[in-house]
Formats: structure tokens, sequence, C-alpha cells
């Protein structure tokens, strides 16, 4: 790896995912195999053609959040993303502090579902019910029909507002929306403003929910869904020849990113180095690659020139792996066209197979997850491969988790919309500064 | 040493026309184009001002009529300004006159960052039809769902549709992303652009900012929180009464200063710098002392290594809500002490354009400096006691160089300042 930039440390870990709301407890299920996935039960999705999703459970925000008032104006999605931070903080040991506070940035990828359904259907109620809204009458009722709680939770830049209050942190702050690859977005923005000296520390992360009647709506519209309703924990089956479409997942991760020697003064637990990070547009389709793997091959290249790694230093791929056909056929093709034969000798995993699809928070929580992998020398399984696809040529962690040490680790997260980003983590002992 | 980061196009469309010069030409002249809402029958409405695009017509703003239907009002305006950039700065023609690999790395090399003002209330609304006939059911709605919903719904309303589709229709293929943040996305856009190249990551790239905030429920919103003003923006005058929305888009092409050469682009001016903080105070809070914006201002000039005095004019947010402009009036003391230079506001003449502002208002800067003439705050008569100090104006003055800072503010406390320097030979095309 080149000497001479600023290299970036992660020192601090948080996630809500499905299968637990603390790293510990996800961790333990993704080594264990333990599904996420399950029937519906935040709504009734009796009537909806896909009836399954990757929920969080049993989560309290309360429990990690102790400002009332902040959690008022939080939406669910939100509170993941408070929780998980929070986490992410406290694993760090360090906060921003009133002269430090101005060197913190904060960079998230958020999800783009901002009205909540219970408000769409008030408003339905009110001033639509034949179908389309009647302005006269949103009108008429003025500031009686405005509801400024639900206004705030409702904006763009919510949760990173709520996450910049809940913190202080008074620096650099961008959120980002690029869909399925906003997290991994979020974290090489975050990694760059470290690099290109902005930020000393960077809180980085991403969340979402979309699973709510419009969220399971928009996804059971386009098929993108697998329909396996009687079977969900097979539902998600990445790279299995008979997969059928993505499982809805829900939840939130986040990382501490700080300068490494100011990280390494305070001896702080490095897990690895955010060492690298490539962005292409695969400009092909709104929702699909080229199966020749235009488009995330460049921001494979990209991120290994980034962190200055040679292909054959990688050793595991934490993949986008959605189960979705096209996306697995084209991110398999990818892979094998940058690095070659070195391809048989990295371990390839999507977690995706036991929480489903996070979203804007994908990209996030398998950041952690890399992380995790280097730290733990422990890459987690790919389930639910029974018959791999002969167009998927990879060599995947099958069933069991893989014990390992890892050198270098990649996360790869492509987008609706063609924004492919490709994030590198090399493990700390081989940071050589 | 990183990179010359140069501006070599641009594009524009607001209230007030269809390309830079339109709208610049109209604010000189002093005319605003903001006017009562005709999206919808606003006439009993309590807040009825904006600047929307009064022959507002899909067709004549995107010639793919395929996209029509794929995308929303405020993406249609966002790829209008990009094409208007890209097409203006040359990109596609010189590409296109590459041999086959020369185009290939043309457009691995070439970046794209959007500005997007993020999901809408109307979005939504094409729900409505299936709540209507699931009447209260959730049951129904989930099996009704399929044949009342436009299968593409979702595809339809992704944020990142400006980002996508000039990925599609122009094969530009490099670095990439898109911002929602409120103010500030179109400035974040700039500053992540100019980022990238300095950096090397591309050599050529087009940032966007586009938003059409002028919908039904938005309007009340603002209106019920007290930011919308009842006549007309007044940017620091002393009857200050709050912000009027807008709908627009504007785009930039920035490059390396070495892809410019290579390709004998026309040099508009130069990015010279950035800043961006938060104030973290919470999603609506403003610091009276004008602490973010300071901060940013600051950062901006440490970037571009230039002092204050190198300074030549301010296109200041000015969005005409008290606590905003006082509070940038509080920042822009602090930072320029009592030799202010001249600063404006264009926010009166179109309205807020939210996502969009941030970038239409550094085309503006960059008009402005070409033509060596800072237009004033038409709507402004007496300087409110907060502001007293600014250099603002309701006449034209002259820029005291050819450098322009410009300011963006967004929900959230999020504070943006951008530097660049307009090109000496620019002002004789």
């Amino acid at each position: 790896m080149i000497g001479g930039r600023r290299r970036v440390a992660i020192t601090g870990l948080g996630v809500v995912t499905p299968l637990g709301n603390t790293i510990a407890t996800t961790w333990e299920a993704l080594l264990a195999g333990r599904t996420g996935v399950a029937p519906i039960t935040s709504f009734d999705a009796s009537g909806f053609p896909v009836r399954i999703a990757a929920e969080v459970k049993k989560f309290d925000p309360r429990t990690a959040i102790e400002d009332r008032k902040l959690l008022k104006f939080a939406n669910r999605y939100h509170t993941f993303a408070l929780a998980a931070a929070e986490e992410a903080i406290r694993d760090a040991g360090i906060r921003p502090e009133s002269h430090t506070a101005p060197r913190w940035g904060c960079a998230v990828g958020s999800g783009m579902m901002g009205v909540e359904f219970a408000k769409l259907v008030e408003v339905h109620q009110r001033f639509a019910e034949n179908g389309s809204l009647s302005s006269e009458r949103l009108g008429a009722a003025g500031v009686t029909a405005a509801d400024p709680v639900a206004f705030c939770r409702s904006q763009a830049n919510a949760g990173l507002s709520l996450l910049l209050r809940h913190f202080g942190i008074r620096g650099y702050a961008t959120s980002v929306n690029t869909a399925c690859a906003s997290g991994g977005q979020a974290l090489g923005t975050a990694m760059k403003l470290v690099r290109r000296g902005t930020a000393d520390f960077v809180l980085a992360g991403g969340f979402d929910s979309m699973v709510n009647p419009v969220g399971l709506s928009a996804f059971c519209l386009l098929g993108a869904l697998s329909p396996d309703n009687d079977t969900p924990q097979r539902a998600s089956r990445p790279f299995d020849r008979t997969r059928n479409g993505f499982v809805l997942g829900e939840g939130a991760g986040f990382l501490v990113l700080e300068e490494w020697n100011a990280a390494r003064r305070r001896g702080a637990r490095i897990y690895a180095e955010l060492a690298g990070d490539g962005n292409s547009l695969s400009s092909y389709r709104i929702t699909d690659s080229h199966p020749s793997g235009d488009g995330p091959i460049q921001a494979i290249r990209q991120s290994l020139a980034s962190a200055g790694a040679r292909p054959d230093e990688v050793d595991y791929l934490n993949a986008h792996g959605t189960s979705t056909p096209m996306n697995d056929q084209s991110e398999c093709v990818a892979v094998r066209a940058v690095f070659g034969r070195h391809a048989d000798r990295i371990a390839v995993s999507s977690t995706k197979s036991l929480m489903g699809h996070l979203v804007s928070g994908a990209g996030a929580v398998e950041a952690a997850i890399c992380a995790l992998a280097i730290h733990h020398g422990i890459v987690p399984p790919n389930a639910n491969l029974r018959e791999l696809d002969p167009d998927c040529d990879l060599e995947f962690v099958r069933d069991q988790p893989l014990l390992r040490r890892v050198g270098v680790a990649m996360s790869n997260s492509f987008g609706f919309g063609g924004s492919n980003n490709c994030i590198v983590f090399q493990n700390p002992e081989d940071v050589r500064t | 040493m990183s990179k010359k980061v140069l501006v070599t196009g641009e594009g524009a469309i607001c209230a007030s026309g269809k390309d830079p010069a339109e709208i610049w030409d109209a604010a000189r002249a002093g005319r605003s184009a903001i006017a009562p809402i005709q999206q919808w029958d606003s006439a009993s409405w309590p807040s009825k001002l904006a600047g929307e695009i009064a022959d507002f017509n899909p067709r004549t703003l995107v010639e793919d009529r395929k996209l029509h239907k794929l995308v929303r009002r405020t993406d249609l305006l966002g790829l209008y300004a990009a094409a208007k950039a890209i097409e203006g700065a040359g990109l596609v023609a010189y590409r296109d006159a590459l041999d086959p690999t020369g185009t290939d790395l043309f457009n691995d090399r070439t970046a794209v960052y959007v500005g997007s003002g993020g999901n809408k209330y109307q979005d939504q609304y094409d729900f409505f039809p299936l709540l209507t006939d699931a009447a209260g059911d959730l049951g129904a709605f989930g099996r009704e769902l399929t044949g009342t919903v436009n299968p593409m719904w979702l595809l339809r309303v992704l944020p990142n549709n400006v980002l996508c589709h000039i990925g599609i229709r122009y094969n530009f293929k490099g670095p990439n992303g898109c911002v929602t943040n409120h103010g500030v996305s179109g400035t974040l856009a700039i500053i992540e652009t100019a980022a990238a190249l300095r950096a090397g990551e591309a050599d050529q790239a087009v940032a966007v900012g586009h938003d059409a905030p002028v919908e039904p429920e938005n309007i009340l919103h603002y209106h019920a929180l007290g930011l919308l003003a009842a006549d007309t923006i007044r940017p620091f005058d002393a009857g200050h009464s709050g912000s009027i929305l807008g709908e627009g888009a504007g785009a930039l092409i920035l490059e390396t200063e070495s892809a410019a050469h290579a390709r004998g682009a026309k040099v508009l001016g130069e990015f010279l710098g950035s800043g961006c903080v938060t104030e973290a105070e919470g999603l609506l809070s403003v610091r009276g002392d004008g602490d973010g914006l300071a901060r940013a201002i600051a950062q901006a000039l440490d970037d571009a290594g230039i002092g204050t005095a190198e300074v030549g004019m301010v296109v200041a947010h000015g969005n005409g809500t008290p606590i905003s402009d006082a509070s940038e009036a509080s920042a822009l003391r602090r930072i320029f002490g009592t030799t202010p230079p001249p600063v404006t506001s264009f926010k009166w003449a179109f309205g807020h354009l939210l996502a969009a502002s941030g970038i239409i208002d550094t085309v503006l800067a960059l008009n402005s400096l070409r033509h060596r003439l800072v237009p004033g705050i038409a709507t402004l008569r007496d300087l409110a006691p907060a502001c007293k100090h600014l250099a603002a104006s309701a006449m034209p003055q002259p820029p005291r160089s050819d450098v322009a800072l410009v300011l963006s503010r967004g929900f959230a406390g999020t504070d943006a300042a951008l530097l660049l320097r307009a090109s000496a030979s620019a002002g004789d095309n």
C-alpha cells in the first residue's frame, strides 16, 4: 500500500439489523447462520403478493437514546440510526467535545421514504378520499392541516439533523441517496473527508426502512422481491441457481472513522483501515448493470487504486449479492473480470442471505461486517446456497463461517439508478506508517 | 499539489428564464418572476406566491419522450439544465471525435454529482386511488395493488433519477453522488465534484442541482412554520418577513486544467475553494451569531488560499427570513469587518430553489463577474438594523475583484461557502 496519504482508522461500530440490535447479537447470528427473514409483523401484509421481510425485532430506541424530545422528531429508520450511531460512538470511546466538534464530520446514506404511511393515510382521509388531493380543501384547512413534527420527520436530511444535534457534530455534514449504493457511498465520502483533511473524525453510516405498505408495494410492483412466502428463511439465496428476488430488510449501520495517527496516539482499538473507495455509473438501465459487468468493474478497480492495493491482496468480498437473477450474475462477471484467477482465492459471501437487503443502510452495515471479519479473522457465510448458479463462478463461503485471516476485505453496493460503490478495508496489522 | 479545477459550462432554468443569460438579465433589470401559484388553484390559500416556471412543458425540456413518464417535474428541470451545460461545453462533440479507447476512457473519467430535493409529498399521491379503493382495509390495499399503481412507481420517484438519466443519456460512467441535504445539496454537489477532480479521480464532471418544492403540502408546511413571506422576498430589508419557494435547476461543467486545455475548452472560471459546516442545533434552528456561516467562509478562504481583500463580491443566501438574514449579516461582518465587498442575493427574483439554489447562485455569480456588475436586490428599500453594515443595494454595484463568494444554507443548520474566480477571457465572449 502507498504511503503519504492520511489514513482512516475504523474505531467504532454499531448496528441495528434484522439479526440483532447490536454488533454482538448481529455478528453472533451471522456466524450461527440464523435468518432474520420472517412473515411481516409490523403491518397487515396478508393481501400483498409478498408477505415476508427481514424486520428489526424487539427494538426500543429509548434503551439507547435518553432524549425523548429528540425521538419525537424521529421516524422508524431515524431511531435505528440514532441507536446504531450511539453504539458506534460508545464503542469508539470518543465523542465530539466543544474543541473537537468542528473537526467532526457526518456522512450518511438516508432512506428515501420521508412521509410515513400513517401520515399519507391521514391526508388521504381528510383531503383525498376520492383518490386525488383537493388542494382547495387543503388550503382552506390552512395551518390546522399542518403538522410541524411530521414535516420535520419527512425531510430528506432529517436523520442527518438528528445525528448532528444528538452528538454535537459541527463540521462537514452530508446526506446522500443513490438508492442501494447510499450506505457505501456515505462511507466512501467520509473516508475522503478525512483523507483530504476536511475532518479528523467522521460519524458515517446508513439507515433505511421500506418495510411499510408503500415501500413493500414499490418493490412488489417491480417484481424485485422473492415471492417465497412459505419458506422465508430460504427466500434470500444469493448466487443460488433458483434465486428469485431479494428480501426487503431494514436497519442501520454506523462507523466511527478517525485519522489514523491520532487514533493510534489515543490508543484506540482499530478494527481496520478504511483504505479505498471506488464509484462508477452503469449508465445502462435504471435497475441493472450490463451483463458484462461494465460499471461495477470500474468501481472495483477504482477502489483498489484508491487503496493502493493489488487485486491479489484481496481475501474477502462482502458481495452486493441481492439474490436477484441479473444482479448476482453481473456482479460475478465483474469480480472475475477484475481478479482473474485470483478470484478463486477470494472468500465471497452475501450477508443479505440472512439479513435481507437494508437498501440505503446495506452498504454501511456490510462495512461494519467487513471490519469485524478483519478484526476476528472470521468470514461470515453466504446462507441458502444449495445449487450454485454456474454463471456465478466464485468461491462462496457456504453454510459455515470460514476461519481465515483477512488482510484486505472489500464490500460492493450497487444501486437502482446505476450507482456502483466498492469500498476496501485493510487489516490494521498490515498498515505501515 | 492538487489540480486546478476550471468551470467550462453552465446551464440554468427557473421562473426568470431558461438560460443563465436570460436569468441574469432579468435580475439585473430588477424583474421579479415571483407570482401567484398556477399549479393548483391557490386563490384561497394562506400563502399563494412562488417562483414557478410559467410555461412548464416536458417536451421543450427533455427531448426523449419516453423519459417524461419515468421521471418527475424536478428531474426534468435537472436534466434540462445538465443538457444545456454539457452541450454548451462541447463535451459530447469532443468525446465523439475520440477513438474507441479514448471514448471509453473519457466516459469512465467523467463524473456526475447531483444535489437533489429528494422525495416529494406528491410522489406518494399515486397511492391515493388505491387507498380509496381499499377503504381502510390493508388486505385489500395489498390485493388491489397490481393494476392500480404504476408498476414503475419506485423508479419514477428515485431521488437519484437525474444522476441515473444523465448517465444513461450521455454514457458517462465516472465517480458520482447524489446529495439530499436541503438548501446546501447543490453546493455540496459542487464541493464533491471539485474534490474528485482535485484528487485525480476524474478529468471532467457535471454538477447539477434541481428542486421543485412548489407543491401544496410543502407550501402549507412552510407557511405554518412561518417561513414564507406574504408579498415578496426582501433579503436584508427592514421589511423582510420570510422566503418564497421557487423551482428550477442549475448545472456546471467542471474540469481539471489539463483536461480543459487538452480539448481547447472555453474557460468560464475557476473553482478556488469551499467550506461546509453545521451548527448542530436542530433541523430548523439557526444560530443568531452566524457561527456556522462564518466558519464555512473561513474554511473556503483557507482552502482557496486567499484573503478577504481578494473577494470581489458576495452572493449571499439572503432567503429573506429575519433570523437567517441577520445571522448571515453577522457572519459577513465577522469575516469582512468594516470593508465588506458588494453583497447581492438572487432569491428575490425567482424564489428559493432549495437543493438547486447553490448551483444557480454560482452560475449567476460567474455571470456577474463576467459583466463586472453585481446586480442589485430590487426589493431592498431600507437595510434591517442588523444588516446595516452590508454593502447591499437595490442598485447594481461593480465587483471589487474577479472573485465571488457564494453562500448556501439549509435545514439541519448546514452552511456552505464557495469561492470562484471568473475567467478574464470569458468576458470577451
